[in-house]
Protein backbone atom coordinates (compact mmCIF):
# COMPACT_ATOMS: atom_id res chain seq x y z
CA UNK A 1 0.00 0.00 0.00
CA UNK A 2 1.31 3.38 -0.92
CA UNK A 3 2.52 5.69 1.82
CA UNK A 4 1.90 9.40 1.42
CA UNK A 5 4.95 11.13 2.86
CA UNK A 6 4.66 14.34 4.86
CA UNK A 7 8.40 14.92 4.48
CA UNK A 8 9.41 16.62 1.23
CA UNK A 9 12.85 17.86 2.25
CA UNK A 10 14.73 15.47 -0.03
CA UNK A 11 14.22 17.14 -3.40
CA UNK A 12 16.22 20.36 -2.74
CA UNK A 13 13.84 22.40 -4.90
CA UNK A 14 12.55 25.67 -3.45
CA UNK A 15 9.01 25.69 -2.11
CA UNK A 16 6.31 27.95 -3.45
CA UNK A 17 2.74 28.10 -2.11
CA UNK A 18 -0.01 26.84 -4.42
CA UNK A 19 -1.99 30.04 -3.73
CA UNK A 20 -1.47 33.22 -1.74
CA UNK A 21 -3.52 34.00 1.35
CA UNK A 22 -4.49 30.44 2.26
CA UNK A 23 -1.82 29.48 4.77
CA UNK A 24 1.43 30.56 6.37
CA UNK A 25 4.46 28.80 4.91
CA UNK A 26 7.02 28.37 7.72
CA UNK A 27 10.51 29.66 7.03
CA UNK A 28 12.24 27.66 9.78
CA UNK A 29 11.68 24.66 12.03
CA UNK A 30 10.49 26.92 14.88
CA UNK A 31 8.10 28.81 12.63
CA UNK A 32 4.72 27.01 12.69
CA UNK A 33 2.26 26.83 9.80
CA UNK A 34 -1.30 28.08 10.17
CA UNK A 35 -4.40 28.54 8.03
CA UNK A 36 -5.53 32.08 7.27
CA UNK A 37 -9.25 32.60 7.83
CA UNK A 38 -11.57 35.49 8.62
CA UNK A 39 -14.01 35.87 11.50
CA UNK A 40 -16.91 38.29 11.76
CA UNK A 41 -16.46 40.60 14.74
CA UNK A 42 -20.25 41.02 14.98
CA UNK A 43 -21.68 37.52 14.63
CA UNK A 44 -18.71 35.16 14.91
CA UNK A 45 -19.08 33.60 11.44
CA UNK A 46 -15.78 32.06 10.33
CA UNK A 47 -14.74 31.65 6.71
CA UNK A 48 -11.81 29.72 5.27
CA UNK A 49 -10.50 30.85 2.85
CA UNK A 50 -10.99 34.35 4.21
CA UNK A 51 -13.60 36.61 2.63
CA UNK A 52 -14.03 40.36 3.01
CA UNK A 53 -17.78 40.56 3.74
CA UNK A 54 -19.84 38.52 6.22
CA UNK A 55 -22.79 36.86 4.40
CA UNK A 56 -24.88 36.86 7.58
CA UNK A 57 -24.39 40.48 8.72
CA UNK A 58 -24.29 41.70 5.10
CA UNK A 59 -22.33 44.83 5.93
CA UNK A 60 -18.71 45.65 5.11
CA UNK A 61 -15.72 45.83 7.45
CA UNK A 62 -16.75 43.24 10.03
CA UNK A 63 -14.46 40.41 8.89
CA UNK A 64 -11.13 40.21 10.66
CA UNK A 65 -8.25 37.92 9.74
CA UNK A 66 -7.68 35.07 12.18
CA UNK A 67 -5.27 32.14 12.22
CA UNK A 68 -6.77 28.70 12.67
CA UNK A 69 -5.15 26.23 15.06
CA UNK A 70 -4.70 23.52 12.46
CA UNK A 71 -6.08 20.84 14.80
CA UNK A 72 -9.17 18.89 13.89
CA UNK A 73 -10.79 15.56 13.18
CA UNK A 74 -11.51 13.67 9.97
CA UNK A 75 -15.16 14.27 9.02
CA UNK A 76 -14.93 12.22 5.81
CA UNK A 77 -12.18 10.85 3.58
CA UNK A 78 -11.83 9.11 0.25
CA UNK A 79 -9.03 7.28 -1.50
CA UNK A 80 -8.78 8.92 -4.90
CA UNK A 81 -7.53 6.72 -7.73
CA UNK A 82 -8.12 9.17 -10.54
CA UNK A 83 -6.49 12.56 -9.97
CA UNK A 84 -5.86 15.61 -12.11
CA UNK A 85 -2.72 15.70 -14.28
CA UNK A 86 0.40 16.27 -12.18
CA UNK A 87 -1.11 15.05 -8.91
CA UNK A 88 -0.22 11.78 -7.20
CA UNK A 89 -2.55 8.79 -7.37
CA UNK A 90 -3.74 7.21 -5.25
CA UNK A 91 -4.14 10.12 -2.90
CA UNK A 92 -6.45 10.89 -0.02
CA UNK A 93 -8.91 13.78 -0.06
CA UNK A 94 -10.78 14.64 3.11
CA UNK A 95 -13.18 16.92 4.90
CA UNK A 96 -11.62 18.08 8.15
CA UNK A 97 -13.67 19.44 11.01
CA UNK A 98 -11.44 21.99 12.70
CA UNK A 99 -11.39 22.86 16.42
CA UNK A 100 -12.94 26.20 15.49
CA UNK A 101 -16.06 24.36 14.25
CA UNK A 102 -15.72 24.81 10.49
CA UNK A 103 -15.29 21.93 8.06
CA UNK A 104 -12.81 22.34 5.23
CA UNK A 105 -11.63 20.31 2.25
CA UNK A 106 -8.03 19.08 2.33
CA UNK A 107 -5.58 16.57 0.95
CA UNK A 108 -4.25 14.10 3.54
CA UNK A 109 -0.63 13.15 3.95
CA UNK A 110 1.55 11.17 6.37
CA UNK A 111 -0.63 8.09 6.07
CA UNK A 112 -1.25 5.06 3.91
CA UNK A 113 -3.62 5.69 1.01
CA UNK A 114 -6.02 3.01 2.23
CA UNK A 115 -9.47 2.77 3.78
CA UNK A 116 -8.01 0.82 6.70
CA UNK A 117 -5.37 3.41 7.67
CA UNK A 118 -7.85 6.17 8.44
CA UNK A 119 -11.13 6.57 10.22
CA UNK A 120 -13.76 9.23 10.66
CA UNK A 121 -13.16 11.09 13.93
CA UNK A 122 -9.39 10.52 13.84
CA UNK A 123 -7.31 13.44 15.19
CA UNK A 124 -5.36 15.27 12.51
CA UNK A 125 -3.04 18.26 12.36
CA UNK A 126 -1.99 20.79 9.76
CA UNK A 127 1.22 20.34 7.79
CA UNK A 128 2.49 22.11 4.71
CA UNK A 129 3.39 19.58 2.06
CA UNK A 130 4.05 19.14 -1.62
CA UNK A 131 1.08 18.76 -3.94
CA UNK A 132 2.91 19.05 -7.26
CA UNK A 133 6.32 19.81 -8.70
CA UNK A 134 7.45 21.86 -11.64
CA UNK A 135 10.96 22.02 -13.04
CA UNK A 136 12.31 24.36 -10.38
CA UNK A 137 9.82 24.28 -7.54
CA UNK A 138 7.94 22.17 -5.11
CA UNK A 139 4.42 23.53 -5.13
CA UNK A 140 3.21 23.22 -1.55
CA UNK A 141 -0.18 23.51 0.08
CA UNK A 142 -1.86 22.99 3.41
CA UNK A 143 -2.60 19.34 4.14
CA UNK A 144 -3.57 17.31 7.19
CA UNK A 145 -1.87 14.30 8.73
CA UNK A 146 -2.95 11.92 11.47
CA UNK A 147 -1.70 12.83 14.93
CA UNK A 148 0.37 9.89 16.11
CA UNK A 149 -0.91 8.57 19.41
CA UNK A 150 1.98 8.35 21.86
CA UNK B 1 -46.37 37.99 -15.67
CA UNK B 2 -47.62 35.81 -18.52
CA UNK B 3 -47.91 32.01 -18.42
CA UNK B 4 -45.11 30.42 -20.45
CA UNK B 5 -45.15 27.24 -22.53
CA UNK B 6 -42.38 25.17 -24.06
CA UNK B 7 -43.50 24.90 -27.67
CA UNK B 8 -40.58 22.88 -28.97
CA UNK B 9 -37.50 20.94 -27.88
CA UNK B 10 -34.61 19.31 -29.71
CA UNK B 11 -31.26 17.76 -29.00
CA UNK B 12 -28.37 15.88 -30.54
CA UNK B 13 -27.36 12.45 -29.42
CA UNK B 14 -24.79 12.76 -26.60
CA UNK B 15 -21.45 11.06 -27.15
CA UNK B 16 -17.92 11.31 -28.41
CA UNK B 17 -17.97 13.10 -31.75
CA UNK B 18 -14.40 14.12 -32.55
CA UNK B 19 -15.40 15.45 -35.98
CA UNK B 20 -18.21 17.73 -34.72
CA UNK B 21 -17.83 21.37 -33.62
CA UNK B 22 -19.93 23.32 -31.10
CA UNK B 23 -21.48 25.16 -34.09
CA UNK B 24 -22.43 21.90 -35.74
CA UNK B 25 -23.93 20.44 -32.53
CA UNK B 26 -25.78 23.66 -31.72
CA UNK B 27 -27.25 23.91 -35.22
CA UNK B 28 -28.71 20.41 -35.03
CA UNK B 29 -30.32 20.99 -31.61
CA UNK B 30 -31.76 24.40 -32.57
CA UNK B 31 -33.25 23.22 -35.85
CA UNK B 32 -34.65 20.09 -34.20
CA UNK B 33 -36.43 22.39 -31.72
CA UNK B 34 -37.66 24.66 -34.51
CA UNK B 35 -39.08 21.70 -36.42
CA UNK B 36 -40.60 20.25 -33.26
CA UNK B 37 -42.32 23.58 -32.50
CA UNK B 38 -43.40 24.17 -36.08
CA UNK B 39 -42.35 27.80 -35.56
CA UNK B 40 -40.87 29.78 -38.48
CA UNK B 41 -37.25 30.50 -37.59
CA UNK B 42 -37.71 34.25 -38.12
CA UNK B 43 -40.29 34.32 -35.30
CA UNK B 44 -37.50 33.70 -32.76
CA UNK B 45 -36.77 37.07 -31.18
CA UNK B 46 -34.21 36.44 -28.45
CA UNK B 47 -31.74 33.70 -27.45
CA UNK B 48 -29.77 32.56 -24.41
CA UNK B 49 -26.93 30.11 -24.91
CA UNK B 50 -25.53 28.00 -22.07
CA UNK B 51 -21.96 26.78 -22.38
CA UNK B 52 -19.42 26.17 -19.62
CA UNK B 53 -16.08 24.91 -20.90
CA UNK B 54 -15.83 26.35 -24.42
CA UNK B 55 -13.34 29.07 -23.49
CA UNK B 56 -10.99 26.39 -22.13
CA UNK B 57 -11.54 23.53 -24.54
CA UNK B 58 -12.67 24.90 -27.89
CA UNK B 59 -11.04 26.91 -30.60
CA UNK B 60 -13.54 29.73 -30.22
CA UNK B 61 -13.08 31.32 -26.82
CA UNK B 62 -15.84 33.91 -26.75
CA UNK B 63 -19.36 34.84 -27.94
CA UNK B 64 -19.94 31.14 -28.55
CA UNK B 65 -23.71 31.65 -28.73
CA UNK B 66 -23.36 34.20 -31.53
CA UNK B 67 -20.99 31.92 -33.44
CA UNK B 68 -23.39 28.99 -33.16
CA UNK B 69 -26.55 30.92 -33.96
CA UNK B 70 -25.19 32.94 -36.88
CA UNK B 71 -24.01 29.62 -38.31
CA UNK B 72 -27.58 28.36 -37.80
CA UNK B 73 -29.02 31.29 -39.79
CA UNK B 74 -29.77 33.89 -37.14
CA UNK B 75 -28.94 37.59 -37.32
CA UNK B 76 -29.72 40.78 -35.41
CA UNK B 77 -31.56 39.24 -32.46
CA UNK B 78 -30.25 39.73 -28.90
CA UNK B 79 -28.05 36.76 -27.95
CA UNK B 80 -26.62 36.36 -24.46
CA UNK B 81 -24.15 33.75 -23.32
CA UNK B 82 -24.82 32.02 -20.00
CA UNK B 83 -22.19 30.27 -17.90
CA UNK B 84 -23.33 28.54 -14.69
CA UNK B 85 -21.11 25.44 -14.83
CA UNK B 86 -23.19 22.23 -15.13
CA UNK B 87 -26.42 24.21 -14.76
CA UNK B 88 -25.71 26.59 -17.65
CA UNK B 89 -28.42 25.05 -19.86
CA UNK B 90 -31.25 25.35 -17.35
CA UNK B 91 -30.04 28.84 -16.39
CA UNK B 92 -30.38 29.81 -20.06
CA UNK B 93 -33.92 28.39 -20.09
CA UNK B 94 -34.84 30.44 -17.04
CA UNK B 95 -33.77 33.66 -18.76
CA UNK B 96 -35.68 32.75 -21.92
CA UNK B 97 -38.79 32.10 -19.78
CA UNK B 98 -38.41 35.46 -18.04
CA UNK B 99 -38.20 37.26 -21.40
CA UNK B 100 -41.53 35.72 -22.38
CA UNK B 101 -43.23 35.94 -18.99
CA UNK B 102 -42.35 39.62 -18.73
CA UNK B 103 -43.92 40.38 -22.09
CA UNK B 104 -40.61 41.51 -23.52
CA UNK B 105 -40.68 38.95 -26.35
CA UNK B 106 -43.07 36.33 -27.71
CA UNK B 107 -40.63 33.64 -28.83
CA UNK B 108 -37.38 32.88 -27.00
CA UNK B 109 -34.74 30.24 -27.61
CA UNK B 110 -32.64 28.53 -24.94
CA UNK B 111 -29.71 26.47 -26.17
CA UNK B 112 -27.12 24.48 -24.23
CA UNK B 113 -24.01 23.20 -25.95
CA UNK B 114 -20.78 21.56 -24.88
CA UNK B 115 -17.88 20.08 -26.81
CA UNK B 116 -15.67 18.14 -24.36
CA UNK B 117 -13.92 15.50 -26.49
CA UNK B 118 -11.00 17.23 -28.13
CA UNK B 119 -8.51 14.36 -28.12
CA UNK B 120 -7.14 15.45 -24.74
CA UNK B 121 -9.27 14.08 -21.91
CA UNK B 122 -6.84 15.27 -19.21
CA UNK B 123 -7.41 18.82 -20.40
CA UNK B 124 -11.19 18.32 -20.18
CA UNK B 125 -10.87 16.92 -16.65
CA UNK B 126 -8.77 19.91 -15.61
CA UNK B 127 -11.27 22.30 -17.22
CA UNK B 128 -14.15 20.74 -15.27
CA UNK B 129 -12.35 21.27 -11.95
CA UNK B 130 -11.09 24.73 -12.85
CA UNK B 131 -14.25 26.50 -11.63
CA UNK B 132 -13.11 25.93 -8.06
CA UNK B 133 -10.02 27.46 -6.43
CA UNK B 134 -9.28 24.05 -4.90
CA UNK B 135 -8.44 22.56 -8.30
CA UNK B 136 -4.89 23.86 -7.86
CA UNK B 137 -4.71 21.92 -4.59
CA UNK B 138 -5.73 18.61 -6.16
CA UNK B 139 -9.50 18.79 -5.67
CA UNK B 140 -11.68 16.66 -7.95
CA UNK B 141 -15.47 16.67 -8.27
CA UNK B 142 -15.73 12.89 -8.00
CA UNK B 143 -13.88 13.04 -4.68
CA UNK B 144 -16.17 15.83 -3.48
CA UNK B 145 -19.22 13.67 -4.21
CA UNK B 146 -17.48 10.69 -2.58
CA UNK B 147 -16.72 12.64 0.62
CA UNK B 148 -20.30 13.80 1.02
CA UNK B 149 -21.93 10.52 -0.04
CA UNK B 150 -19.72 8.56 2.34
CA UNK B 151 -20.98 10.62 5.28
CA UNK B 152 -24.54 10.39 4.02
CA UNK B 153 -24.52 6.62 3.45
CA UNK B 154 -23.18 6.01 6.95
CA UNK B 155 -25.90 8.17 8.49
CA UNK B 156 -28.70 6.55 6.49
CA UNK B 157 -27.56 2.91 6.35
CA UNK B 158 -27.16 3.09 2.58
CA UNK B 159 -24.73 0.64 0.97
CA UNK B 160 -22.73 0.46 -2.25
CA UNK B 161 -25.35 -2.01 -3.49
CA UNK B 162 -27.92 0.77 -3.28
CA UNK B 163 -25.53 2.94 -5.29
CA UNK B 164 -25.12 0.23 -7.91
CA UNK B 165 -28.89 -0.23 -8.17
CA UNK B 166 -29.24 3.41 -9.27
CA UNK B 167 -26.77 2.77 -12.09
CA UNK B 168 -28.57 -0.45 -13.04
CA UNK B 169 -31.87 1.46 -13.27
CA UNK B 170 -30.38 4.39 -15.19
CA UNK B 171 -28.39 2.31 -17.67
CA UNK B 172 -31.49 0.18 -18.26
CA UNK B 173 -33.40 3.40 -19.08
CA UNK B 174 -30.48 4.68 -21.16
CA UNK B 175 -30.48 1.49 -23.23
CA UNK B 176 -33.94 2.56 -24.47
CA UNK B 177 -32.87 6.13 -25.31
CA UNK B 178 -31.47 6.74 -28.80
CA UNK B 179 -29.97 10.04 -27.56
CA UNK B 180 -27.89 8.36 -24.81
CA UNK B 181 -24.10 8.04 -24.98
CA UNK B 182 -24.10 4.59 -23.32
CA UNK B 183 -26.78 2.10 -24.30
CA UNK B 184 -25.57 -1.02 -22.53
CA UNK B 185 -27.55 -2.00 -19.44
CA UNK B 186 -25.21 -2.83 -16.55
CA UNK B 187 -25.58 -5.33 -13.70
CA UNK B 188 -24.90 -4.68 -10.02
CA UNK B 189 -21.75 -6.81 -10.31
CA UNK B 190 -20.47 -4.90 -13.34
CA UNK B 191 -20.98 -1.60 -11.53
CA UNK B 192 -19.30 -2.72 -8.31
CA UNK B 193 -16.44 -4.44 -10.13
CA UNK B 194 -15.60 -1.49 -12.36
CA UNK B 195 -12.48 0.35 -11.23
CA UNK B 196 -12.54 2.62 -8.21
CA UNK B 197 -12.37 6.36 -8.96
CA UNK B 198 -12.78 7.64 -5.40
CA UNK B 199 -14.03 5.24 -2.71
CA UNK B 200 -16.86 4.27 -2.72
CA UNK B 201 -17.50 5.53 -6.25
CA UNK B 202 -16.62 3.25 -9.14
CA UNK B 203 -16.23 4.17 -12.80
CA UNK B 204 -19.77 3.20 -13.81
CA UNK B 205 -21.27 5.32 -11.03
CA UNK B 206 -19.73 8.45 -12.56
CA UNK B 207 -21.14 10.34 -15.52
CA UNK B 208 -18.94 10.65 -18.57
CA UNK B 209 -17.85 13.74 -20.41
CA UNK B 210 -19.67 14.11 -23.71
CA UNK B 211 -20.30 16.30 -26.73
CA UNK B 212 -23.85 17.44 -27.31
CA UNK B 213 -26.44 20.16 -27.50
CA UNK B 214 -30.07 20.61 -26.48
CA UNK B 215 -32.57 23.41 -27.09
CA UNK B 216 -36.03 24.62 -26.12
CA UNK B 217 -38.33 27.25 -27.58
CA UNK B 218 -40.62 29.13 -25.22
CA UNK B 219 -43.57 31.38 -25.93
CA UNK B 220 -46.65 32.67 -24.12
CA UNK B 221 -49.06 29.83 -23.34
CA UNK B 222 -51.73 31.70 -25.28
CA UNK B 223 -49.60 31.62 -28.46
CA UNK B 224 -48.38 28.03 -28.35
CA UNK B 225 -51.46 26.61 -30.06
CA UNK B 226 -50.91 28.89 -33.03
CA UNK B 227 -47.84 26.84 -33.95
CA UNK B 228 -47.99 23.41 -32.42
CA UNK B 229 -50.74 20.85 -32.23
CA UNK B 230 -48.79 18.73 -29.75
CA UNK B 231 -49.89 18.51 -26.10
CA UNK B 232 -49.17 21.86 -24.51
CA UNK B 233 -46.41 21.88 -21.88
CA UNK B 234 -46.50 24.80 -19.48
CA UNK B 235 -43.57 26.05 -17.40
CA UNK B 236 -45.07 26.14 -13.90
CA UNK B 237 -41.76 27.22 -12.33
CA UNK B 238 -38.13 27.61 -13.35
CA UNK B 239 -36.14 28.67 -10.30
CA UNK B 240 -32.46 29.24 -9.62
CA UNK B 241 -30.47 29.71 -6.42
CA UNK B 242 -26.83 29.81 -5.41
CA UNK B 243 -25.08 28.33 -2.36
CA UNK B 244 -25.33 29.28 1.29
CA UNK B 245 -22.76 29.43 4.06
CA UNK B 246 -23.88 28.32 7.52
CA UNK B 247 -22.34 29.14 10.87
CA UNK B 248 -19.80 26.66 12.24
CA UNK B 249 -21.62 23.67 13.68
CA UNK B 250 -24.89 24.38 11.84
CA UNK B 251 -25.98 21.83 9.26
CA UNK B 252 -25.66 23.19 5.71
CA UNK B 253 -28.94 23.63 3.83
CA UNK B 254 -29.01 21.79 0.52
CA UNK B 255 -29.29 24.02 -2.53
CA UNK B 256 -31.58 21.42 -4.11
CA UNK B 257 -34.02 21.48 -1.16
CA UNK B 258 -34.03 25.26 -1.11
CA UNK B 259 -34.58 25.62 -4.85
CA UNK B 260 -37.25 22.89 -4.93
CA UNK B 261 -39.18 24.57 -2.13
CA UNK B 262 -39.26 27.84 -4.08
CA UNK B 263 -40.29 26.03 -7.28
CA UNK B 264 -43.07 24.03 -5.58
CA UNK B 265 -44.47 27.19 -4.02
CA UNK B 266 -44.39 29.09 -7.28
CA UNK B 267 -46.02 26.23 -9.20
CA UNK B 268 -48.58 25.48 -6.50
CA UNK B 269 -47.53 21.86 -6.92
CA UNK B 270 -46.08 19.55 -4.28
CA UNK B 271 -43.58 16.70 -4.63
CA UNK B 272 -46.47 14.23 -4.29
CA UNK B 273 -47.90 15.61 -7.56
CA UNK B 274 -44.74 14.99 -9.62
CA UNK B 275 -45.10 12.07 -12.06
CA UNK B 276 -41.63 12.04 -13.66
CA UNK B 277 -38.28 13.69 -12.91
CA UNK B 278 -34.88 14.18 -14.48
CA UNK B 279 -32.24 14.89 -11.81
CA UNK B 280 -28.55 15.74 -11.73
CA UNK B 281 -26.89 12.38 -11.07
CA UNK B 282 -23.39 13.50 -12.09
CA UNK B 283 -22.38 10.67 -9.78
CA UNK B 284 -25.37 8.30 -10.01
CA UNK B 285 -25.57 7.50 -6.26
CA UNK B 286 -26.30 11.17 -5.53
CA UNK B 287 -29.72 10.48 -7.05
CA UNK B 288 -30.75 8.77 -3.77
CA UNK B 289 -30.01 11.90 -1.77
CA UNK B 290 -31.80 14.03 -4.37
CA UNK B 291 -35.01 11.93 -3.89
CA UNK B 292 -34.98 13.14 -0.30
CA UNK B 293 -34.03 16.73 -1.12
CA UNK B 294 -36.85 17.00 -3.67
CA UNK B 295 -39.34 15.51 -1.20
CA UNK B 296 -40.03 12.35 -3.23
CA UNK B 297 -39.53 10.48 0.06
CA UNK B 298 -38.81 11.25 3.70
CA UNK B 299 -35.25 11.94 4.82
CA UNK B 300 -33.38 8.67 5.23
CA UNK B 301 -35.63 6.78 2.80
CA UNK B 302 -33.55 7.24 -0.38
CA UNK B 303 -32.14 3.70 -0.22
CA UNK B 304 -35.60 2.24 0.27
CA UNK B 305 -36.86 4.10 -2.83
CA UNK B 306 -34.42 2.21 -5.05
CA UNK B 307 -34.88 -1.11 -3.17
CA UNK B 308 -38.60 -0.95 -3.77
CA UNK B 309 -38.24 0.09 -7.40
CA UNK B 310 -40.30 3.22 -6.84
CA UNK B 311 -38.24 5.26 -9.34
CA UNK B 312 -38.09 2.78 -12.25
CA UNK B 313 -39.99 3.50 -15.48
CA UNK B 314 -43.04 1.70 -14.07
CA UNK B 315 -42.61 2.98 -10.50
CA UNK B 316 -44.72 5.58 -8.71
CA UNK B 317 -42.24 8.36 -9.51
CA UNK B 318 -39.92 7.43 -12.39
CA UNK B 319 -36.60 9.28 -12.08
CA UNK B 320 -34.15 9.75 -14.94
CA UNK B 321 -36.13 7.89 -17.61
CA UNK B 322 -33.59 9.23 -20.12
CA UNK B 323 -30.81 7.31 -18.35
CA UNK B 324 -29.71 10.38 -16.42
CA UNK B 325 -26.25 11.82 -16.65
CA UNK B 326 -24.67 8.43 -15.92
CA UNK B 327 -26.06 6.75 -19.06
CA UNK B 328 -26.93 9.71 -21.27
CA UNK B 329 -23.55 11.43 -20.83
CA UNK B 330 -22.87 14.85 -19.34
CA UNK B 331 -21.93 17.57 -21.85
CA UNK B 332 -22.13 20.05 -19.01
CA UNK B 333 -23.67 23.13 -20.67
CA UNK B 334 -26.24 21.01 -22.54
CA UNK B 335 -27.33 18.76 -19.67
CA UNK B 336 -30.00 21.03 -18.16
CA UNK B 337 -31.81 21.48 -21.46
CA UNK B 338 -31.55 17.78 -22.31
CA UNK B 339 -33.38 17.12 -19.04
CA UNK B 340 -36.06 19.57 -20.18
CA UNK B 341 -36.34 17.89 -23.60
CA UNK B 342 -36.82 14.50 -21.93
CA UNK B 343 -39.53 15.74 -19.57
CA UNK B 344 -41.36 17.50 -22.44
CA UNK B 345 -41.32 14.25 -24.45
CA UNK B 346 -42.51 12.30 -21.41
CA UNK B 347 -45.39 14.73 -20.77
CA UNK B 348 -46.41 14.64 -24.42
CA UNK B 349 -46.23 10.83 -24.55
CA UNK B 350 -43.46 10.90 -27.18
CA UNK B 351 -40.71 9.09 -25.27
CA UNK B 352 -40.93 5.82 -27.16
CA UNK B 353 -39.76 2.68 -25.39
CA UNK B 354 -38.88 4.59 -22.22
CA UNK B 355 -42.29 6.33 -21.95
CA UNK B 356 -43.70 6.46 -18.42
CA UNK B 357 -47.45 6.14 -18.12
CA UNK B 358 -49.70 9.18 -18.13
CA UNK B 359 -47.35 11.78 -16.69
CA UNK B 360 -48.98 15.20 -16.16
CA UNK B 361 -46.34 16.93 -14.04
CA UNK B 362 -42.59 16.68 -14.57
CA UNK B 363 -39.61 18.14 -12.74
CA UNK B 364 -35.96 18.73 -13.58
CA UNK B 365 -33.14 19.43 -11.12
CA UNK B 366 -29.78 20.64 -12.44
CA UNK B 367 -26.85 21.77 -10.31
CA UNK B 368 -23.43 23.15 -11.04
CA UNK B 369 -20.13 24.26 -9.66
CA UNK B 370 -18.60 24.35 -6.21
CA UNK B 371 -18.23 27.67 -4.46
CA UNK B 372 -16.95 27.77 -0.89
CA UNK B 373 -18.16 24.26 -0.19
CA UNK B 374 -21.62 24.58 -1.72
CA UNK B 375 -23.14 24.45 -5.23
CA UNK B 376 -22.52 27.47 -7.38
CA UNK B 377 -25.96 27.16 -8.95
CA UNK B 378 -29.00 24.93 -8.74
CA UNK B 379 -32.16 25.08 -10.84
CA UNK B 380 -35.46 23.29 -10.39
CA UNK B 381 -38.00 23.47 -13.21
CA UNK B 382 -41.57 22.18 -12.99
CA UNK B 383 -43.46 21.48 -16.21
CA UNK B 384 -47.10 20.47 -16.53
CA UNK B 385 -49.48 19.59 -19.31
Amino acid sequence: MKNLSANDSESGKSKIPVAEGLFHLPSSAEDKPYLIAAKCTQCGYISFPKIPVCPHCAVQDTMEEIHLSGRGKIDSFTIVWSTLPGFEAPSVQSLIKLEEGITIWSLMTGCEASEEALEIGMDVELVIGKVKEDQDHQIVSYQFKPVKNV
Amino acid sequence: MRDVAIVGVGMTRFGKFLDRSPQDLGLEAVWNAIEDANVPMNKIQVAYVGNALGPQLNELKGTIGQHILTNAGFQKIPITNVENACSSGSSALRLACLEVASGNYDMALALGVEKMYTGDSAKAAAAMASGTPYAKLGFTFVAEYALNLKKWMKKNAVTVEHFAKVVVKNTSNGSLNPYAQFRKPLTIEEVLNSRLIANPLTLYMCSSMADGAAAALVCPKSLARKYSSKPLVEVAACELTSGSFPYPGKAPESTTSRTAKIAYEKAGIGPEDVNVAEVHDAMAPAELKIYEELGFCQEGQGGRMIDEGRTTLSGVIPVNPSGGLAAKGHPVGATGLAQIAEVVWQLRGEAGERQVSNAKVGLTQNQGGLVRGDNGACTVTILKR
